[in-house]
């Protein structure tokens, strides 16, 4: 491996800029950082350069581990968005820059100056000044300077963000030409996706400091994991579904699956559906369409943009109340809308107008593999159920996540009775307040269809660390894909705490150890999530009452394959109100030996997500 | 050469006019009436006059101070930019405030406080005077006070410049190999240097005519701390004008000629680089 990250973090006045990102880079490859702004990229990339140190955490370069060593003995080559030329030294002395700083003989350096200034297309400029350069071959003179000392690896910093389009695509093809031709590994951070594809060999995506997903372009942009990479890369409809032994069902419209799709243990349960907008097809009435129905509905907006059409559709029935999460316009938030990009071909088969009503199908949709889809305030009341549904953490997760709370009055949550059941079974996570008979009411909405819980106290604010304890290995997938969830939308550090019963003893311990290397393999593997871990020993309840304490801003995810688990190890905890926010995934142990539903998309191979339609 | 439309700026003729108005009644007419004054006394009385041994000396010692210690807040003046700009600490920014002090002070009250401060008695003067080192009442005081009028002119002039030294630079040849001592003398320095040279000669044309400040601390010894400006002071005292306006001539002469071969040199350094570029 050519660049090795392992479990970096850097803070940034106590919070996390970077967290926790492990990374490998293969010799030669060219990797691409790819994020919004402020999602710790380009602080990252400088950590590797040796510009920024690390508060936690490894970098390797070439097998070496260079954490602690100074940006100038790392040998790498870094290339800035505003270029960083030298404006009183000439483009010559500027690429001899390195070289000068080593003692290299004129001669040499001669030499190695015409190698470059051909290798980035500028010969004879040896003698200019920079400020007599366009911004591109400015660029390139940084580009060539940046390599004078045949660095290990090659970092770019939004190398392009300063340049015009055409002049970009040109700079685009030479850094590539570049890469191939030196065979340099190359890690470039940008924020436009569709420079992330050009480039990429593989690309990463980051937000709030996290590595969230990697992978190569068109597996990234046909299977995301996350909604965060399914909408940041290209255009993306977002839809709450059902998923039915049938298949995939929008509100009442079913639709069907791939025979391969495999069901929860037959269990029905809430998933999101990507829908991209060039997947989905028009037609004047239902049978008309080739492809899966989803819906009816009205053409909204028109936008002809040369090669494509992209249009905005509003749907009057089918998906419409399939509840759609988000169609990338948030304005348009109580409305369902979808976005429609379709060829030229297509337009000529079937020309659309404004206000014309079609109907909708869908050649591909793909089901994230996020165990987290929807939230559901659940109050006794009315008022305290919107109160709840307007609390400011649980607004902030659900805008982040790009879903969406529905509230729901369950009277019986008053006085939460074993025999009464709820009208219809709770989709989504239930969200309570904290309050005093806490145990209770999760019991009594965990028996009713609730697999997560989260219990918000009023002050909750967005956590800093987010604990996560499972009371046995039957909940640790469903617990680490709920925890990825979260964490991938928090910016908090993930901390598993294992606790062995007892006393400490020390033919425990290994047991103990190998069940936290264990939990983070599990998690770094199939969830691409970095945690710490921490042994504990005594009741599981107390030393997470030593860990939490009175803290607002933390956060608890805690997983249980039993009602009666919860009942007896944490009933003390739950006695009376908790100052913290609780996350409590709950799945009944025998439906996970049928189906470990939560496994993920990852692990199954990339098969079982698709619900390939047509 | 036509003076129309030199630009599409309105208001070329006028803002011309008012500078020529302007520069004339504050700086040309004046400067022409002393060299009319000079031209009232004869050849040879000039020449006696600024050739005078006592005036030779006061030449050597005012120029000679004052390039001394225009250099002295060059690297002083440079230290403290940098300071200020790079190190964030308490008391920050009172000593940014501070350094303007020099300009708004009456140079009498500096001269007075530096006399007071560095005789063989002051809270400075009664430790130097066992090494031997007397700083009042010799050319040593001078410096000292041409020293302290001229510190601003050169931290005020250096300091936007460093402001605008982007980290990108420094990072960027950090991770070419260089260290931070190769970093200042081959990156920082060089972008530097046309500001710490404005803030020299701006400190140094400051040194020459200053006047106030230096009186008490010089001690007035005719060929030993007698400064130009205060010869001129002298002449004038004894009414002879024409006299103190030679002196006068003679300062100018050799001020500008001093100022014009840095703005030279100024100008050589940055065509230097464009130069090269052809």
């Amino acid at each position: 491996m050519s660049i090795t990250l392992d479990q970096v973090t850097k803070r940034y006045q106590g919070a996390p800029v970077v967290n926790d990102v492990s990374l490998e880079v293969a010799q030669g490859e060219f990797f691409v950082l790819l994020g919004p702004s402020g999602s710790g990229k380009s602080t990252l990339l400088r950590a590797i350069a040796g510009l920024t140190g690390v508060d936690h955490g490894r970098i390797a370069l070439h097998g070496q581990d260079v954490t602690h060593v100074s940006a100038r003995q790392r040998g790498v080559g870094l290339v800035f968005q505003n270029y960083a030329l030298f404006k009183h030294m000439t483009v010559g002395e500027n690429i001899e820059f390195a070289l000068r700083v080593r003692h290299m003989k004129a001669a040499d350096r001669l030499k190695r100056r015409r190698e470059l200034l051909r290798l980035v297309a500028l010969e004879g400029m040896d003698d200019r000044l920079p400020t007599q350069l366009s911004g591109g071959q400015q660029q390139r003179v940084a580009v060539a300077r940046a390599l004078a000392h045949k660095p290990q690896v090659l970092l770019l910093d939004e190398p392009f963000g300063a340049l015009d389009a055409k002049i970009r695509e040109e700079l685009r093809r030479t850094i590539r030409q570049v890469q191939r031709e030196l065979k340099i590994t190359t890690v470039l951070v940008t924020h436009d996706q569709e420079e992330a594809f050009a480039l990429a060999d593989r690309i990463g995506v980051m937000n709030l400091g996290r590595l969230l997903e990697s992978g190569k372009p068109d597996e990234l942009y046909a299977r995301p994991a996350t909604r965060f990479v399914a909408t940041f890369l290209g255009a993306a409809n977002l839809l709450l579904a059902r998923q039915t032994t049938q298949g995939i069902r929008f509100g009442s419209t079913p639709v069907r699956a791939h025979p391969t799709d495999k069901l929860d243990g037959g269990r029905e349960h809430e998933v999101v559906a990507v829908l991209r907008p060039e997947e989905i097809e028009l037609a004047p009435t239902r049978d008309a369409l080739r492809t899966n129905f989803i819906a009816n509905g009205v053409v909204e907006e028109l936008v002809f943009t040369g090669a494509l059409e992209r249009m905005r559709v509003r749907m009057t029935s089918g998906a419409a109340e399939g509840q759609l999460v988000s169609s990338g316009a948030e304005n348009h938030a109580s409305s369902a809308f979808l976005d429609v990009t379709r060829t030229q071909y297509e337009h000529r088969a079937f020309p659309v107008t404004l206000q014309q009503s079609v109907a909708v199908g869908v050649r591909r949709i793909h089901v994230l593999p996020t165990p987290l889809s929807s939230y559901t305030a659940c109050a006794s009341g009315p008022e305290a159920a919107e109160r709840l549904a307007r609390h400011p953490f649980l607004a902030e997760l659900a805008a982040r996540m790009k879903t969406r709370i529905a509230s729901r009055v369950e009277p019986t949550l008053a006085a939460p009775d074993r025999n009464v059941a709820a009208s219809t079974p709770i989709s989504g996570v239930a969200v309570i307040a904290t309050q005093n008979n806490l145990l209770q009411q999760s019991e009594w909405l965990l028996q009713n269809g609730a697999a997560e819980l989260l219990v918000l106290p009023s002050q909750a604010a967005p956590p800093q660390r987010v604990l996560i304890h499972w009371a046995d290995d039957s909940a640790r997938r469903s617990t680490l894909a709920v925890a990825a969830s979260v964490l991938r939308h928090v910016p908090a550090e993930a901390v598993y705490l294992g606790i062995l019963p007892g006393a400490a003893d020390d033919a425990q311990k290994p047991l103990g150890v190998r069940a936290l290397l264990d939990a983070r393999s599990e998690a770094q593997s199939v969830h691409g999530l970095e945690m710490r871990t921490e042994l504990h020993f005594g009741g599981a309840a107390e030393a997470l009452n030593r860990q939490l304490g009175e803290s607002t801003d933390q956060m608890l995810i805690l997983g249980i394959s039993s009602l009666q688990q919860l009942r007896d190890q944490f009933g003390a905890m739950l006695a009376s109100p908790v100052p913290y926010s609780l996350m409590i995934v709950y799945r009944p142990a025998k439906e996970l030996e049928v189906n470990p539903r939560l496994d993920g998309i990852r692990d199954t191979g990339g098969a079982g997500e698709r619900a390939a339609l047509s | 050469m036509s003076f129309r439309a030199p630009s599409i700026l309105p208001g070329f003729g006028i803002t011309l006019g008012f500078s020529t108005f302007f520069l004339s009644a504050i700086v040309l007419i004046p400067l022409a009436a002393l060299i009319a004054k000079t031209g009232t006394m004869g050849w040879g009385d000039f020449v006696s006059t600024i050739f005078d041994a006592r005036a030779i000396a006061s030449y050597r010692l005012t120029f000679g101070a004052s390039l001394l210690a225009a250099t002295l807040n060059g690297v002083f003046g440079f230290i403290i930019a940098w300071t200020l700009v790079r190190y964030e600490f308490p008391g920050r920014k009172i000593i940014d405030a501070l350094i303007d002090m020099p300009f708004a002070l009456p140079t009498a009250v500096s001269g007075i406080a530096l006399t007071a401060v560095f005789a063989h008695n002051g809270w400075f003067g009664q430790y130097l005077a066992p090494f031997g080192i007397k700083v009042a009442y010799t050319w040593i005081g001078i410096v000292v006070a041409l020293t302290l009028i001229g510190l601003p002119f050169v931290v005020r002039s250096v300091q936007p410049a460093l402001q605008e030294v982007q980290r990108d630079l420094e990072d960027a040849a950090e991770t070419l190999g260089a260290g931070r001592f190769y970093i200042f003398r081959r990156i920082i320095f060089p972008t530097v240097m046309p500001a710490l040279l404005t803030g020299f000669t701006m400190a140094f044309a400051r040194a020459i005519g200053e006047y106030g400040s230096v009186i008490f601390i010089a001690g007035n010894l005719p060929m030993k701390t007698e400064i130009t400006p205060l010869l001129i002071v002298i002449k004038l005292e004894q009414f002879d004008y024409a006299g103190a306006a030679a002196l006068g001539f003679m300062m100018l002469v050799i001020s500008f000629i001093m100022l014009l071969s840095i703005n030279l040199l100024q100008a050589w350094g940055r065509r230097r680089h464009v130069a090269a570029g052809r």
